[in-house]
């Protein structure tokens, strides 16, 4: 089964993740997830998720100067976003024990 | 390594006007929002990847554009193209134009210097739509035949009013959104912008030449012809200077290093040097003097006044009085002096110039005959 096809439904939740750990621009967030083990996640499908939960009123967002590079757009969780992000880990917990206890009963069988 | 590192940089500019072409049927605002740091994240995506997969290309590493749009797109919760391609193809100046000026805004973006300065143009954005209300307005009023900086009558002021207001509100993207009306104000705009350099300039002279009027008139020149003419210069435009400092008076030595009285002194191409151009109407002040002195002029065969004949001689400016004329003369029972002299002697000079020779003749070499 292609893990792309179970990430698209969890991409939100994943991203509202990371960024309530610490504020982080595209890119950057992109490689905490993947340093996370989400490898098959596309760049432009976390840019195009922040730019819908930033959108959305989930993220605040700011634009960073930086002495060597370009000025970066940085994102940030807002109160909505942590109670976003609270709601959807509570379903993904159930889903995923659910799920769980689900497969183990057909294993075990 | 940097010509590698060129194309990559070229690549991923290319990859992402290509990513924003498939986006183009968003609108301006939403391509800018989803595509803002695109290169950025390209050139970090790419270099992070450098130490895993040598040498990938931006095709190799984020597939076609339109792929990479497509996914941006969805992820962001927007519809799919619609007709991908068709619209690009046609190119509307306008949309270039603007295309452009993002184009130019990103780059600007990417200096560390362009922040503070965009904050303060935008500080700045509520003075232009003023100015272009007024623009309009002087727009207005010319092609009605009234001019000036401002109106001179309720009508006219109530024109200013009204185009401030809508300058404004047009500004602060309150009127004129509407696709139908855009374009009304787009023309307004173009037009303030282009018609704004020329206004200011025509008023600003219209401002210089009231100006150089009054000053005429407090330089005595509108008055009836044939009167004396005082012009004063109060600019250093003129004169001697040394080591920066304008210098009132010369003082001459011989080659003896006796001091030299009357000495006319003229520039390499004639022209009398004087170093005071007030006629005798300034009053100066030497390095050890209790009271400024003021100079008269030397006059020579002819009748006419020489300020170039050095050292300039005159008096302490309290001994000076008005003749009938207003002029400022010195009263019967005195008369010039010299200024006090900076040293009694020079430094004597150690040779005799030679030019003593040659003034006496075409001597080829002196004889020991002529000195006894």
């Amino acid at each position: 089964m292609d893990t792309t096809q179970l990430l698209k439904g969890v991409l939100d939740l994943a991203v509202l993740a990371v960024v309530s750990d610490e504020d982080g621009y595209g890119y950057d967030v992109v490689r905490r997830l993947r340093a996370a083990g989400i490898e098959e996640v596309g760049d432009a499908s976390v840019y195009g998720t922040l730019r819908r939960l930033y959108s959305s009123g989930a993220l605040t967002s700011y634009v960073v100067p930086s002495d060597e590079g370009p000025h970066r757009k940085y994102y940030g969780i807002n109160a909505q976003g942590r109670a976003m992000l609270e709601a959807q880990r509570k379903d993904w917990q159930e889903f995923a024990g659910t799920m769980g206890r689900l497969l183990k009963t057909e294993v075990v069988r | 390594m940097s010509v590698l590192d060129t194309t990559d940089v070229l690549d991923v500019a290319g990859y992402a006007s290509a990513v924003r072409r498939s986006l183009a049927d968003l609108g301006p605002e939403l391509v800018d929002d989803l595509t803002d740091d695109l290169e950025a994240d390209l050139a970090e995506a790419l270099d992070d990847e450098r130490h895993v997969a040598h040498g990938r290309g931006v095709l190799e590493q984020f597939g076609p554009p339109e792929d990479y749009a497509a996914e941006l797109r969805a992820a962001a919760g927007l519809a799919p193209a619609t007709a991908p391609g068709r619209r690009v193809r046609l190119s509307d100046p306008v949309d270039d134009a603007r295309r452009f000026g993002r184009w130019i805004l990103r780059r600007l973006r990417a200096l560390t210097w362009w922040a503070p300065v965009e904050a303060f143009l935008i500080a700045l954005r509520p003075v232009w739509w003023l100015l272009r209300g007024w623009v309009v307005y002087q727009l207005v009023a010319m092609m009605s035949g009234a001019s000036g900086w401002l109106p001179r009558n309720l009508a006219a002021f109530l024109v200013l009013v009204g185009t401030v207001v809508l300058s404004v509100q047009y500004g602060r993207g309150v009127w004129f959104q509407s696709r139908r009306v855009a374009w009304v104000a787009v023309t307004a705009n173009v037009v303030a912008v282009v018609a704004v350099l020329p206004l200011l300039g025509g008023a600003h002279d219209r401002v210089l030449a009231s100006e150089s009027v009054y000053a005429d008139y407090t330089a005595g020149r509108l008055g009836v012809g044939g009167g004396t003419q005082t012009i004063i210069q109060d600019k250093a435009v003129d004169g001697v200077v040394v080591d920066g400092m304008q210098v009132s008076n010369l003082f001459v030595y011989d080659a003896d290093g006796n001091p030299l009285t009357d000495v006319q002194v003229y520039d390499d191409r004639g022209r009398p040097v004087r170093t005071t151009f007030d006629n005798g109407f300034d009053q100066y002040w030497f390095p050890e003097a209790t009271e400024p002195w003021s100079f008269v002029s030397r006059v020579d065969t002819d009748g006419r006044a020489r300020w170039n004949v050095y050292p300039l001689q005159g008096a302490p400016t309290s001994e000076f009085t008005y003749d009938d004329a207003g002029l400022q003369v010195l009263p019967a029972g005195s008369s010039a002096t010299t200024p006090p002299w900076p040293f009694a002697k020079a430094p004597s000079l150690d040779d005799p110039p030679e030019a003593a020779i040659g003034a006496e003749g075409p001597v080829p070499s002196p004889s020991p005959t002529s000195t006894p």
